[in-house]
């Protein structure tokens, strides 16, 4: 027994030695050597705070938020995953401006900015009392630093497209003194948007990580150190993040948050979600499903905040399929969709129907476009006979001069959505003699098969969260046919000319007809079967107070959320 | 038998890496690779190559292998690029929360089966025994994230909504948020308080199967000519069956707790993601799904592991509820 004792001991000891050994893969061994003093840092710091903090009314109180998935975390890759980009921006860091409901420019970690009358200079002023959690000031020097690392490629930042315009390199930044920044560029619209999604990082913490090695440091994922209105506490992978007020938080931006702590927990199913939401184990169910907002809304002490979001539900149809060249092929394929039954079927409703990738929120959407292209199938065969698609051998389906039938194939990442209107929009087109087919792809292989140089696909469902800053020259322009997101392969000059326009008219009033003329052309050439902007829908407890949902984002007001003591509950 | 079990283990060891291996290569050649997960709209091509080298995609796949191999070889598992840390430490966070809920569930699986099945045996042909049969093959045929809905809604929603109990359990996750502010014996309360459903919906499950393995196996050994005899001596009808009865009965029940052991690990996936317990299981699916490969490869290394393990202590106990095995290996 000794011997089955010691044997089994071997086999113990070498599977923790296979575990327990450290290994020199990216970030690894830097976690204890960064992360262990840079948090001990923040714990000085805020402990030079213990006993001012304000106390009583609406100050104290835990709030849960609840999501299906973890977030990536601070890193400025991390930024192209909305929880994370919302934490960098609300939570967590700061950016220069934010936006009021109207989503027009407020100061936030810049009081002010000052554009030439050229068009060809941005000028920041800092506030001078903004701390990062570890005891630094926020200074001009962090945002050059930011600037500079998110156009360079190396740190793997998403959104590189917000500085196309600025001037190459240092050049594009100058910091002026320790609160003033000044950015350099070519004139171009919407010139302060880019300012509202990027969070500064701080320059003394990260400067000199090489900024290829950023995506990997432990800054982003295990001990990100912020300035925004909530303090990072702790991580627990897959589980949750633990966010502290942060007392430092400058009283003129509202001074400490109301909360005192605020987790985010991952709940990777929905429906569990929707019971912790109702036994009050969450306050905020974040995306609800249609059918979990209705449940909730039949509850009591919840509320079901249903906002519109800058997102744009989509199928591609990709052009370079010869089926799919023929315009009037694509029209018909929207004329037999029937879209508003889809937004009612799918959404209960709540979704604004598309013509053109310009989200309802944006200040160029065209409500007029709405009912362009009505559900007409008779519209929608005629179209398909002139292009010489018959049902030749009568079996329902229509077929070419050589007899090919016109089936198409739909593909699109699991997701019960899309799944719902694969099948609805598979019975309608089917209807015009056209035979989709759905099919569910596992999310890599779908990404890949619609963004490869091959383009292996002939429809794809696509959902973009476009933001308030848009430019679709990635997506029409005839120079980026071969580029990521060219999934249509359309080439047309006339739209070459608006997407190269509409980047540099500053004046909204001036751009609005050329944004119009261009969703025009849109609806012409039908690169898109456009579905819906959906509402989002997020649950929420209703001691909760001051909860604002709007497009911002979720997590906009957080800043303003309270609970009122008799509300507050301990662990 | 002791040395064929270390043969054994140590033959197990290049069958790991070969399936380690398999994997690798399965998943490195499926459509679309993990720099894939991050493509965005506005993303550059510039970007997406970087994030690729990052990975260390843009290598050519066997110099993928073999630096991957020998990586693996040093016990270095790699990085996660999706939890951005090394593959070791997620692991090592994941690993103890699998291996409190399947020990704890295992234990109750087998008190509980052995229990009922003995009880069974005894009770041959009785309405108890159709009773405990049809409860058996109740659970053991339910779907696992079924039953862990229904004990959610029963013992969570109905229990504070409608039925207004004193208690109700928690629906999800380990802890309650804000945990670590309690007192480390409200904290152990609130760890254990967590843990009911799913150990119960796992131990419910588990159950049913370990029963009906003990019924059989009893009633195999009770028709038996020395239990006649036992019988016949005149001892108690308890310490006939347990000692002479269960002693015996239980022999093959413990292959049963060799194949279950892995399989706690592997199998409480549906489970923890449900009660978005945060395991193995829900750290291979999320890996999967991300196609965050070192997690994945490491897990699959680990599961197997554990296979090997599961038929060791399977072998082990053999010796430890049959004298004639340990004395033969003595």
């Amino acid at each position: 027994m000794r011997r089955s004792l010691s044997l089994l001991s071997l086999v113990a000891l070498s599977i923790t030695a296979c575990v327990g050994e450290s290994g020199d893969g990216p970030g690894a061994g830097l976690g204890d050597t960064f992360c262990g003093p840079a948090l001990a840092r923040v714990d000085s710091f805020m402990a030079t705070f213990a006993g001012e903090e304000p106390t009583g009314g609406r100050y104290g109180g835990m709030v849960v938020v609840g999501t299906v998935a973890d977030m990536h975390g601070m890193s400025p890759r991390a930024a192209g995953d909305v929880g994370s980009a919302q934490h960098q921006q609300f939570v967590n860091l700061m950016t220069l401006i934010e936006a009021d409901e109207s989503f027009d420019p407020m100061p936030y970690l810049a009081t002010s900015w000052e554009v030439s009358e050229d068009r060809t200079e941005l000028t920041f002023r800092l506030r001078e009392d903004v701390y990062w959690h570890d005891g630094e000031l926020t200074t001009a020097q962090d945002v050059a630093f930011t600037y500079l690392t998110v156009i360079n490629p190396a740190s793997e930042y998403p959104n590189p497209g917000f500085f196309q315009h600025y001037l190459p390199g240092e050049e594009g930044v100058e910091v002026v003194d320790s609160f003033t920044v000044k950015f350099h560029f070519q004139p171009h619209a919407d010139i302060l948007e880019s300012w509202r999604g990027l969070a500064i990082l701080p320059h003394h913490l990260l400067g000199d990580v090489p900024t290829e090695e950023l995506s990997t440091h432990p800054y982003g994922a295990v001990c990100p150190v912020g300035n925004g209105p909530f303090r990072f506490v702790s991580r627990a992978p897959g589980e949750s993040w633990t966010f502290q007020a942060n007392p430092a938080f400058p009283e003129a931006l509202g001074g400490r948050p109301y909360l005192d702590r605020y987790v985010y927990r991952v709940i990777p199913t929905q429906t569990t979600l929707l019971a912790e939401l109702i036994t009050k184990g969450v306050d905020v169910y974040v995306q609800m499903l249609p059918n979990h907002a209705a449940t909730a809304r039949e509850e009591t002490g919840l509320t079901v905040l249903s906002f519109p979001y800058p997102a744009i539900f989509f199928v591609a149809w990709n052009s370079r399929v010869p089926e799919l060249s023929d315009v009037r092929v694509r029209r018909a394929l929207t004329l037999g969709t029937n879209r508003r039954q889809i937004i009612e079927g799918v959404q209960g409703g709540e979704a604004v129907l598309l013509n053109s990738g310009v989200p309802p929120v944006h200040w160029a959407f065209d409500p007029s476009l709405g009912d362009s292209l009505p559900y007409d199938p008779e519209q929608a065969r005629s179209l398909l006979i002139a292009a010489g698609w018959v049902d030749r051998d009568e079996d329902g389906i229509r077929e070419n001069l050589d007899g090919e039938p016109l089936v198409i194939e739909l593909i699109y990442n699991q997701n019960r959505e899309r799944q719902q209107v694969g099948e609805i929009m598979r019975v309608q087109l089917r209807d015009i003699g056209v035979e989709l087919r759905p099919r569910v792809m596992e999310f890599g292989a779908y990404m890949s098969q619609i963004t490869s140089e091959e383009r292996d696909f002939e429809g794809a469902f696509v959902t973009f969260e476009t933001g308030f800053r848009l430019d679709d020259r990635d997506l029409f322009h005839s120079d980026a046919v071969d580029g990521l997101w060219a999934f249509a392969g359309i080439m047309d000059p006339e739209l070459d000319r608006y997407l190269d326009t509409l980047q540099l008219i500053p004046d909204r009033v001036e751009a609005l007809p050329v944004w119009r003329a261009y969703q025009n052309r849109l609806l012409q050439l039908q690169p898109y079967t456009f579905l819906y902007s959906a509402l989002r829908r997020d649950g929420v407890n209703e001691r909760l107070q001051d909860v604002v949902m709007d497009p911002r984002g979720d997590w906009a007001t957080i800043r303003q959320w309270w609970i009122a003591p008799q509300d507050r509950k301990t662990p | 038998m002791l040395s064929f079990s270390l043969r054994r283990t140590l033959l197990a060891i290049p069958l790991l890496l070969g399936v380690a291996t398999l994997v690798f290569f399965v998943l490195s050649l499926a459509p679309g690779d993990a720099a894939s997960i991050y493509l965005r709209p506005g993303m550059t091509p510039e970007t997406l190559e970087h994030i690729r080298r990052s990975m260390g995609l843009d290598d050519p796949l066997l110099i993928r292998y073999g630096r991957w191999l020998l990586a693996f070889l040093q016990g270095d598992f790699g990085y996660s690029h999706f939890y951005q840390m090394p593959v070791r430490d997620r692991i090592l966070a994941a690993l103890p929360n699998t291996l409190i809920l399947a020990s704890g569930a295992l234990f109750f699986a087998f008190l509980i089966g052995i229990l009922v099945g003995v009880l069974q045996a005894v009770k041959e042909g009785s309405f108890l025994d159709s009773v405990l049969s049809g409860v058996t093959l109740f659970f053991y045929s339910m779907p696992s994230f079924w039953l862990a809905l229904m004990l959610i809604l029963f013992f969570s929603l109905s229990a504070m909504k409608l039925w207004n109990w004193p208690f109700s359990f928690p629906v999800s996750g380990i802890q309650s948020p804000g945990a670590d502010l309690l007192a480390p014996w409200d904290q152990f309360r609130d760890r254990i308080h967590h843990l009911v459903l799913p150990t119960l919906t796992l131990t419910l499950i588990l159950a049913g199967g370990v029963a009906r393995y003990v019924r059989t196996s009893m009633l195999d050994v009770i028709r038996q000519d020395y239990i006649r005899t036992a019988r016949a001596k005149g001892l108690p009808e308890t310490r006939v069956i347990m000692k002479h009865g269960l002693r015996n009965g239980l022999i093959p029940v413990v292959t049963l707790f060799g194949v279950y052991f892995p399989f706690l690990l592997s199998g409480t996936v549906l489970i923890e993601y449900v009660f978005a317990w945060p395991g193995m299981g829900q750290l291979m699916v999320e890996s999967i799904l991300r196609k965050d490969l070192p997690v994945v490869l490491a897990g699959t290394f680990l599961f197997g592991g554990m296979v090997v393990l599961g038929n060791l202590l399977a072998d082990l106990l053999y010796g430890v509820v049959d004298p004639r095995i340990r004395q033969s290996d003595g």
